[in-house]
């Protein structure tokens, strides 16, 4: 997968982390496409099509997650996507506030691949950011897709 | 006042014992009797169905019963009903092997007279009383132990999801506070003078503290709310493993550390290691300054009492502080000096106070401090 044309999907409902998020892929360069859901619903909508609108979807190769969402809870939707043989290959990286053993317990059992907290210092972010970037969409052998 | 009829069971098969014990209760004076008589234990137990014997007298030689099972069937059909063995002066050891496992007491027969007889009977009466009236009222209490332990729990995993949600929600502000103004550093460098930069790196270090103060108090609450496992310590391993942690912080430098070897104590080791790395961190943080950094471990017996120490040569602190020194986020040297927001030592308290110890400093400001700790009151 040429990191350029990967499509991530960033899931997460804080509207200041998501521009916070995005703006450290700009900069860097880490991706091309990135699709943004507000919360867990409308995550489960775009990644299972569950709204008829809209042109033919595409898979995202890589999702970026927050445990905290509104309507659908993160753990839920990391649930779905996981049991789900149309996404359970695509790499999901949790990335939260919560560091609550937990949360980690719950989110591994479900087969995450990656749980990543947000740090409050914004280079200790970018940084996360870029090292997620550079490791999931670089280095990493994606998946096959169907 | 007239006193209430005793009911008396008296299970015996001789013939002649029985008339002996009739005739002695109805001599008694003061008191009346009702005495009903079985001559073999199958009766007995029979009679036991039916509540309304107030004192039994059981003999241990039935023909249909031998030995000490003959208390234990009785015991087991009327557990509430004080039971007299009547013995013979070869079966003494039996009748005690009963009064142990519960018979309130034994008569060998040809020693007993009225006074004797009605005595041990009134004695057995009021003892067995008490004895279930403390057995109710230990249940009693154990009911409430196992509501308030309920009530405990609920309300500790109530605090549990507070100080999650406190964590998440106030942090998230913390990240766009941080994370714009360090945009603006980068993309506005231009138009921003060497004041207006340092005002938002002000802001930046703003946010930053206070996710640290966050995850301080967050560590503090999980701390008072971890369950707490004892066992026997070895404070010296204990202090030489939180040692070695805190590698970082004396790989370079000219530090001595030496420690004494302990008597064990029984104290939750996880927690321990919390005390002592945080106690060393202090120690090793305040010492900085030294040429030759001097740290000691161990411990004295006080007053029956064995009293741990960390002793360090460094900068000290006026003792007229000393209550504040183990108040949360309170501190006691400038930031700029000293890092750290505070929560170290309030986090030792809590950890010695829930072992039921206490923890004390003496400093003297430019030679160093001590600081002390039990663990809780030990049986010498």
């Amino acid at each position: 997968m040429n990191q350029r044309n990967a499509k991530i999907l960033l899931i997460e409902d804080n509207p200041n982390d998501v521009e916070l998020t995005l703006r450290t892929f700009e900069k860097y360069n880490l991706a091309n496409e990135i699709a943004v859901a507000r919360d867990g619903e409308e995550a489960l909508d775009m990644l299972f099509q569950r709204r008829k609108e809209g042109a033919e979807h595409q898979m995202p190769d890589f999702i970026l997650l927050d445990l905290k969402l509104p309507k659908v809870d993160g753990l839920e939707v990391l649930k779905q996507i996981k049991s789900n043989l149309k996404t359970k290959r695509i790499p999901v990286v949790v990335l939260t506030s919560s560091k609550e053993e937990s949360d980690l317990v719950a989110s591994y059992n479900l087969g995450v691949n990656s749980y990543i907290c947000k740090p409050v210092n914004f280079e200790k972010f970018i940084e996360a950011v870029k090292q997620l970037g550079i490791y999931w969409l670089l280095l990493n052998e994606a998946p096959p897709m169907q | 006042m007239a006193e209430k009829e005793i009911r008396v069971l008296l299970v015996e098969d001789n013939p002649g014992d029985v008339r002996l014990i009739r005739e002695m209760l109805s001599e008694s004076r003061g008191f009346s009797f009702n005495l009903e008589c079985a001559d073999r234990l199958s009766a007995g137990l029979d009679r036991l169905n039916t509540p309304g014997v107030d004192v039994l007298l059981l003999d241990l030689g039935l023909p249909d019963s031998l030995g000490f099972d003959t208390y234990k069937k009785v015991h087991d059909r009327a557990p509430a009903v004080p039971i007299i063995m009547l013995t013979n002066t070869d079966d003494e050891l039996l009748a005690v092997r009963a009064v142990k496992q519960g018979a309130q007491d034994y008569l060998v027969k040809g020693r007993v007279d009225g006074n004797l007889l009605v005595r041990s009977m009134q004695y057995a009466i009021e003892r067995k009383r008490a004895e279930e009236s403390l057995k109710k009222a230990h249940e009693e209490l154990e009911i409430k132990v196992q509501e308030r332990t309920a009530e405990l729990r609920a309300v500790n995993s109530e605090l549990e999801a507070f100080a999650y949600s406190v964590s998440h929600d106030l942090k998230a502000p913390l990240r766009a506070i941080d994370g714009f103004s360090q945009i603006l550093l980068q993309d506005y460098r231009d138009i921003l003078d060497k004041k207006g930069q340092h005002y938002l790196k002000q802001v930046r270090a703003g946010a930053q503290d206070m996710g640290q103060l966050i995850d301080d108090l967050l560590n503090l609450s999980r701390i008072g709310r971890q369950a707490m496992i004892k066992k026997p310590i070895d404070l010296k391993s204990i202090a030489q493993d939180a040692y070695s942690s805190l590698e970082h912080e004396w790989k370079d430098r000219n530090v001595s550390f030496k420690v004494k070897q302990c008597p064990p104590v029984p104290a939750d080791p996880r927690l321990l290691k919390i005390v002592l790395t945080n106690l060393l961190s202090n120690a090793l943080k305040f010492t900085r300054t030294r040429d030759k950094a001097k740290i000691e471990a161990g411990s004295k017996v006080e007053d029956k009492q064995t009293v741990f120490y960390i002793k360090d040569n460094g900068v000290g602190f006026d003792m007229k502080y000393s209550d504040k020194l183990f108040t949360v986020f309170q501190r006691l040297h400038r930031k700029e000096d000293y890092e750290g927001t505070g929560i170290g030592l309030a986090i030792v308290q809590r950890i010695i106070n829930r072992h039921g110890g206490e923890v004390w400093a003496e400093s003297k400001e430019g030679s160093g401090t001590t600081l002390f700790f039990t663990l809780g009151r030990c049986k010498p």
